[in-house]
């Protein structure tokens, strides 16, 4: 019997929620370049926005395809796919699969092979997650006016608004610095300790060096991409430390 | 009343939230009609009490983050970056990120119309991208990339730690501008975690953004910043 899970009505599923997403993001990038060129925004930088987004992405991207092919071994790899590439995330869709599979007595690390545990687990990642498409029309207007309004308050003191609009900034970042000073996973995986701490270091020092020589050398060209090198250069630290340190050093974590 | 609060937000904007709210709730639809679909095709519907019973597990966790996240995330991504964010997913360690360096580079403020326009583009820019990419990777490179990412491969650590070396990255030019108030948020972050080591992202991000506005506001009273 062929495999539910990969059928060709699985790939159709896929085809058609993908394509809806595209769409979506081709209409609102479509309007916002055309009142971002009302504006006067230079088309330089438009593109600009563009390419470094794109190559911003790359990274991510791999990791999130990794969780793909992790979930596929027990989901197929048509409903993973799916699930990532619209509102799902890499760690909400393991959570939610596996809560459902234990309820069955089932775990991600055995293959489906009931059509209604797979039913369910669709029906769990799918409800877990779409919370906030219910919310958002509900609330999205409501919070950006309130922001405004507390803005434009403020604005009263362009430095203070600046000095806010940066201090909210810092907070979202400052809680990922946190986690790779001291984390700890669910699973175990990429806990804070020696590995974390490194990787995060070398990122912020190539970061300023090369903003530093961007700003000394007038390189407006390199500016857009200055932070997903910095990404690339951190990502590969950590493979080199891997590599050359001892084990028991690049293993060490703050949690055994 | 309501005329007056409309009134208060651009034309653009306006526009924005009309079709924001349209294109929710068609990927609300196009979502459901997901595991809708997967059952009637196999003609098996789950048994209503076991998809319950893990329900009661994760809504209270994902649908908590869903209304902190909301909050959190549209004053920093605007209107359009938000809903294309939460149509399109992975947006704590993608898209968020992608829209703030985005406004960096471009040097505008996130609730200019400036703001808007350059977070939009570069979320949509990354929604296609990754679409692209896990697309192709599922069809030609899904047996390469196992074998990159896997655990004993020598290139599995680079996304192991992806997140520290993504936020480093984009955290280094706001460090280096704004170091008076960015210790202060970390060092709770820190602390915090360490009593409650596992603490959820979602919920870290508001305790941190909270400590760093906080922080923020009283250095300004005491003329430190």
């Amino acid at each position: 019997m062929a495999d539910f899970k990969v059928s060709g009505f699985m790939y159709g599923l896929a085809a058609f929620v993908i394509l809806f997403v595209v769409i979506e993001s081709v209409f609102f990038m479509a309007k916002a370049w055309k009142r971002g060129k009302e504006l006067g925004i230079s088309k330089q930088t438009l593109k600009n926005t563009v390419f470094s987004s794109i190559l911003f992405t790359i990274a991510p991207a791999l990791s999130i395809l990794t969780t793909v092919i992790v979930l596929a071994s027990a989901l197929g790899i048509v409903l993973p796919w799916i699930r990532l590439s619209v509102i799902g995330n890499l760690a909400y869709e393991t959570v939610a699969s596996e809560t459902m599979l234990n309820v069955f007595g089932s775990s991600l690390s055995a293959e489906i092979t009931d059509p209604s545990q797979f039913g369910a687990v669709a029906w769990v990642m799918t409800i877990g997650t779409s919370f906030a498409l219910v919310l958002l029309p509900l609330m999205c207007k409501t919070i950006q006016m309130k922001v405004g309004k507390a803005v434009h308050k403020s604005e009263k003191s362009s430095k203070t608004a600046d000095v806010i609009s940066a201090a909210a900034f810092i907070g979202i970042i400052a809680a990922f610095i946190a986690r790779a000073i001291y984390g700890k996973s669910t699973d175990g995986v990429g806990d804070a300790g020696f590995m974390s701490v490194c990787t995060l270091v070398t990122a912020i020092i190539v970061s300023l060096i090369l903003e530093t020589l961007c700003e000394k050398f007038s390189l407006k060209r390199l500016q857009p991409f200055a932070m997903p090198l910095s990404m690339f250069a951190a990502m590969g630290m950590a493979v080199l430390l891997n590599l050359v340190v001892p084990e028991a050093v690049a293993n060490f974590t703050w949690w055994g | 009343m309501n005329k007056n609060k409309t009134a208060e937000l651009s034309p653009y904007y306006n526009k924005v939230h009309f079709w924001g709210r349209l294109w929710s709730v068609g990927a609300l639809l196009v979502l459901l009609s997901v595991p809708t679909a997967i059952c009637a095709h196999l003609g098996v519907w789950p048994d209503a009490g076991s998809v319950l019973k893990a329900l009661i597990k994760v809504i209270p966790i994902y649908w908590g983050t869903a209304v902190i996240e909301v909050l959190t995330y549209t004053p920093m991504l605007g209107a359009g970056g938000t809903y294309l964010s939460f149509v399109t997913g992975n947006i704590t360690n993608l898209k968020m990120p992608c829209g703030l360096n985005a406004m960096e580079n471009a040097k505008v403020k996130a609730n200019s119309e400036e703001g808007e326009v350059i977070s939009t583009i570069a979320i949509g820019a990354s929604a296609i991208t990754t679409t692209v990419i896990i697309a192709v990777g599922v069809v030609i490179f899904a047996p390469f990339l196992s074998k990159l990412t896997d655990p004993q491969s020598v290139y599995s650590p680079a996304f192991t730690y992806i997140l520290p070396a993504l936020f480093g990255a984009l955290g280094a030019g706001y460090f280096r501008k704004h170091w008076k108030i960015s210790v202060f948020p970390i060092l709770i972050g820190v602390a915090v975690l360490f009593f409650s080591p596992t603490l959820a992202v979602g919920t870290l991000i508001f305790i941190t953004i909270v400590a760093s506005v906080g922080g923020a506001l009283l250095m300004i009273k005491l003329k430190l910043v």
